[in-house]
């Protein structure tokens, strides 16, 4: 699965670019996340619940910072996320490139998101999962730019 | 795999409402099972308490109603439908859409209740039903009410119904004389397979050739089944020729929003939704 | 979390078993009673492998939960054949017309067919793929299977 967003956000490059390395701010912009805490080398650990009518999944996982590239503007998350009970798991990774925008004091913000779906979850989870993360990566991407803009 | 339970086994509607009320969010309704026992033997439902209508025999049966509807229950399994004389009566469309629905061992344990509320998007029922403006008969802790199919089905395994309510049936009311219809659904890889794309349509045409009344609904290419509006007020009032029904697919095919999966690419979907749609559009116009 | 005392009978023979509500039908036979015919092939109701018939419904064991059958009467692959070993017209026709060839699909495969004999003693072509179509053979001997229907079909009209 691919997903790609783009948005001006309010706020200059180098806020922008900040707020992208600070990842517990970034995840609790993504829906459901429930905790996310340092367990240090730019790794995480949280926890995100997922309900799609009666199906409810808490998907346990880490978030590593894989590369940054602060002249490039690019910065690469990694996540990977099971549920213990459906016995299936998530991996994706994020490409977050921040770029400064036509406006003073706003950036450009792109993400692309490759995400595999694996596992038992992945028969007949997957088009709960696939439909689920379209409706999450959305609200992220608009979460995300509410929350790095400059009021 | 599947995570223990407390079993209820009900005897009546009422008693069923009445245990789903109290175990709140902690209890799942079973019909027939088949959806139920997969989805908790992946562990993606792990209920407390399931409540059993399998022996709650209001809900058994198929009639026809003093103004010419057709009633069936909820727990009317999908081979008695597809065999059911009063069924192919109302409508043949809707008898041989069942006789189609993945293997007959299926057929004899899936309930038409249990299917609606699963809200499974890719499934048969909906879109054959909403077709022939199915409404839904639903009883609760409030007042029983029915509504129309689409108006239950609003995302993927989500349904309109608020807590404690249960379906109890549908209602088919009677069609106008001479209406045609067809489910025509894309099979690409085996015939018990979900479908890649489904459609169906029912229509009335007039001697001159006007389309007088028109629904179209499709499945298996959006967040729940797809009433193509957009493509059937393209069509009403007019003689439906050739360009007519191309251009009504064209707007049925952008109403979906399709997931790629192992059965194709989401432009892939579209196309042959636009595609089915022709085709059902044909069958039931020229 | 509960459990539940089913009586039930299996091919004649009268059964009483506590199960805990999420027993599912194939385990019960399989694992409770001891009746191994009855295969578990993909689990989630595709193949076919364990179908059975509950008061003469043919059904997938491995999709029914247990708690369904108590009252009724199951016939598994094992209640095919008389007491004293004699096969029935299909069971011996799948022998003499190659219905089979690796066997693992096979007690499904009577199972539906006898299902199916039931329910039209005389079915075409068509109808026997439409209604055979769930139970899958991996050895691909379809022909042998279809071929062996129609034969039983004949035996039986030949004997009413």
């Amino acid at each position: 699965m691919r997903f790609e967003h783009k948005s001006t956000v309010n706020a200059p490059r180098a806020v922008v670019w900040a707020f992208l390395l600070d990842v517990p701010r970034v995840a609790h912009c993504v829906p459901g996340v429930e905790t996310i805490e340092s367990i240090g080398d730019d790794r995480f650990r949280g926890v995100l619940k997922v309900a799609v009518g009666p199906v409810r999944l808490t998907l346990t996982g880490e978030v590593a910072i894989a590369s940054r590239d602060e002249a490039a503007g690019i910065a690469v998350l990694r996540a990977t996320a099971a549920d213990k009970g459906a016995g299936g798991a998530v991996s994706a990774e994020m490409r977050m490139v921040v770029t400064d925008g036509m406006a003073p004091d706003t950036s450009e913000l792109q993400i692309v998101t490759e995400a595999q779906v694996m596992g038992r979850i992945g028969e007949f989870g997957q088009p709960i999962i696939k439909r689920k993360a379209d409706q999450t990566m959305n609200e992220f991407a608009a979460n995300l730019g509410r929350a790095i803009s400059v009021p | 795999m599947t995570s223990t339970y407390d079993l209820h086994m009900p005897a009546t509607a009422r008693e069923a409402i009445d245990l789903l009320a109290r175990h709140g969010d902690d209890a799942h309704v079973m019909a027939g099972g088949t959806s139920l026992v997969l989805m908790m033997q992946q562990g993606l439902i792990r209920p407390a308490h399931v409540v059993s209508l399998h022996k709650v025999s209001e809900l058994r049966g198929i009639r026809s109603t003093a103004d010419g509807s057709l009633e069936i229950g909820a727990l009317a399994t999908h081979r008695e439908i597809e065999r059911s004389p009063l069924v192919r009566a109302h409508s043949a469309m809707l008898a041989e859409a069942f006789a189609r629905i993945a293997t007959v061992r299926i057929r004899e344990q899936a309930t038409l209740g249990g299917n609606l509320a699963h809200a499974d998007p890719a499934q048969d029922p909906p879109p054959a039903l909403i077709a022939v403006g199915a409404l839904v008969l639903i009883q609760g802790p409030g007042p029983a009410r029915e509504i129309p199919l689409e108006d239950l089905l609003v995302d993927i395994f989500t349904t309109s119904l608020e807590p404690g309510e249960l379906i109890v049936g549908v209602r088919i009311p009677p069609l106008a004389a001479g209406t045609r219809a067809v489910y025509l659904k894309f099979l690409p890889r085996t015939e018990d397979d979900y479908a890649t794309v489904s459609v169906a349509a029912a229509a009335v045409v007039a001697g001159d050739g006007t389309v007088r009344q028109l629904r179209v609904a499709l499945g298996a290419v959006g967040a729940t089944p797809i009433r193509a509006r957009a493509a059937e007020a393209a069509l009403l009032g007019l003689k439906a020729d050739e360009k007519a029904i191309k251009a009504a697919a064209e707007r049925a095919a952008e109403a979906t929003d399709p997931i790629a999966d192992g059965r194709g690419s989401a432009g892939y979907k579209r196309s042959m939704a636009r595609v089915f749609t022709e085709r059902a559009l044909r069958a039931v116009l020229a | 979390m509960s459990r539940h005392l089913l009586k039930f009978s299996v091919n004649g023979v009268a059964r009483e078993v506590e199960v805990p509500a999420e027993r599912l039908l194939i385990d019960l036979l399989r694992e409770d009673l001891a009746l191994t015919g009855t295969k578990e092939g993909c689990s989630v109701g595709v193949c076919g492998a364990c179908s059975v018939l509950v008061d003469g419904v043919l059904l997938s064991a491995c999709l029914l939960p247990a708690f369904r059958v108590d009252g009724t009467e199951i016939r598994t692959v094992e209640g095919l054949a008389s007491k004293e070993g004699r096969l029935t017209p299909l069971q011996q026709a799948f022998i003499d017309h190659g219905g089979f060839q690796c066997g693992i699909c096979t007690p499904g495969q009577l199972m539906a067919a006898t299902a199916l004999l039931g329910e039209d003693p005389h079915p075409t072509d068509e109808t026997i793929k439409h209604f055979m179509m769930g139970n899958l053979c991996r050895c691909t001997g379809y022909q042998g299977i279809i071929r062996s229907i129609h034969a039983a079909a004949d035996e039986g009209a030949a004997r009413a």
